[in-house]
């Protein structure tokens, strides 16, 4: 990767980073001005509002949503630094949980459901942040491609024989591996999937009847 | 029962004043302040028990403004905001003397158990 195309990345990262603060500052107004709402509404006879009820539910919504706000720009935040340090230390459960926070409207728009099964302990490697987030999200894109809508895709980290993996898996179609494999293997994103990996220093293979991609990740890559 | 009395410090306007008044129907005494100069201009005339401060606002830095004041008055409480990259801020703030930090949207509740904690160690 070129000194300019590092510099953009980071760029684009300081600025995202910047204004999820921005976004965070708005979710705080709306949850204390919403909170106010529900102190009144706590100190208000039932008699004397007949609609405290609807009142109250609408305000528990808001409430779930600044939640639901509040975790997506804490993610994005996250996300939006990762190119400040590489290679850097990286949790991949962590990163399997962001990832589905960011990743899942993608799916959703084809009724697929992403959900990550961390491992039981944590999976640290040192490697490039952004590039892992990018062969994630590219081995997203091949099922969401090459399978029928439908289904759940589980990002699931694990240990083979002291290896770090990260299994992208989709269940809802049986598919041979080499069928599979056939499938995506003239793709563009296939091709390009494999440039990512051989630069964070791994593979990605493909795995088992229900379609997985296996990304086999170094522990440590060099600076 | 001690009243406390509490000093909201943040540059966004309705985020304070709205806070302000859930902890003043809580019974707490409150000012405020949206910016550090004009925090430490507060301490300085009429000294609060608490000051809950947040760590990014524009001129004088949280951290700038928590050192001043320690330097004014160590017994002053004060409980860091940050929002996100909280586990790095709060621990920079409890070095330089924070009694704790929340982080932002902050939970009322929370918040007020924060207040009462701090409340312990300024009668």
């Amino acid at each position: 990767m070129n000194k300019i195309k590092s510099k953009e990345i980071v760029f684009f990262g300081k600025i995202t980073a910047g204004i999820t603060h921005e976004i965070k500052n708005v979710l705080a107004i709306i949850q204390e001005t919403s909170g106010l709402m529900e102190d009144i509404l706590a100190v208000t006879p039932d008699e004397t509002f007949t609609h405290k009820d609807k009142f109250s539910t609408s305000l528990n919504r808001i409430f779930n949503q600044i939640e639901r706000g509040v975790d997506i720009t804490t993610r994005l935040n996250k996300f939006a630094h990762s190119p400040d340090h590489s290679p850097a230390n990286v949790d991949l459960n962590e990163v399997s949980e962001q990832m589905v926070l960011l990743a899942s409207r993608f799916t959703r728009l084809k009724n697929v459901v992403l959900k990550a099964d961390p491992h039981d302990t944590s999976m640290i490697i040192k490697t490039h942040p952004v590039a892992l987030e990018m062969a994630i999200f590219e081995s997203i894109e091949i099922l969401l491609n090459a399978l029928s809508s439908g289904g759940k895709i589980t990002l699931s980290p694990r240990k083979i024989q002291n290896k770090c993996i990260l299994g992208i898996g989709y269940e809802n179609t049986v598919l041979p591996e080499e069928d599979f494999l056939a499938k995506i293997s003239p793709t563009e994103r296939w091709a390009s999937l494999q440039e990512v990996m051989a630069y964070l220093g791994g593979t990605a293979k493909v795995f088992g009847l229900a379609p997985e991609i296996l990304l086999h990740l170094p522990e440590s890559i060099d600076d | 029962m001690l009243q406390l009395k509490v000093l909201l410090v943040d540059d966004e306007q309705e985020f304070v004043t709205t806070l302000a008044e859930r902890l003043e129907l809580r019974g707490m005494h409150v000012e405020i302040a949206m910016d550090g100069e004009m925090a430490l201009s507060i301490i300085e005339t009429d000294p609060p028990q608490v000051v809950v401060l947040d760590v990014m606002m524009p001129g004088l830095s949280g951290m700038e403004v928590l050192e001043r004041i320690k330097a004014i008055d160590p017994k002053i409480q004060v409980i860091l905001l940050s929002g996100h990259g909280a586990t790095k801020d709060g621990i920079k703030g409890m070095q330089l003397g924070a009694f704790d930090y929340l982080i932002k949207p902050v939970d009322i509740d929370e918040l007020i158990e924060k207040l009462n904690e701090t409340a312990k160690n300024v009668v």
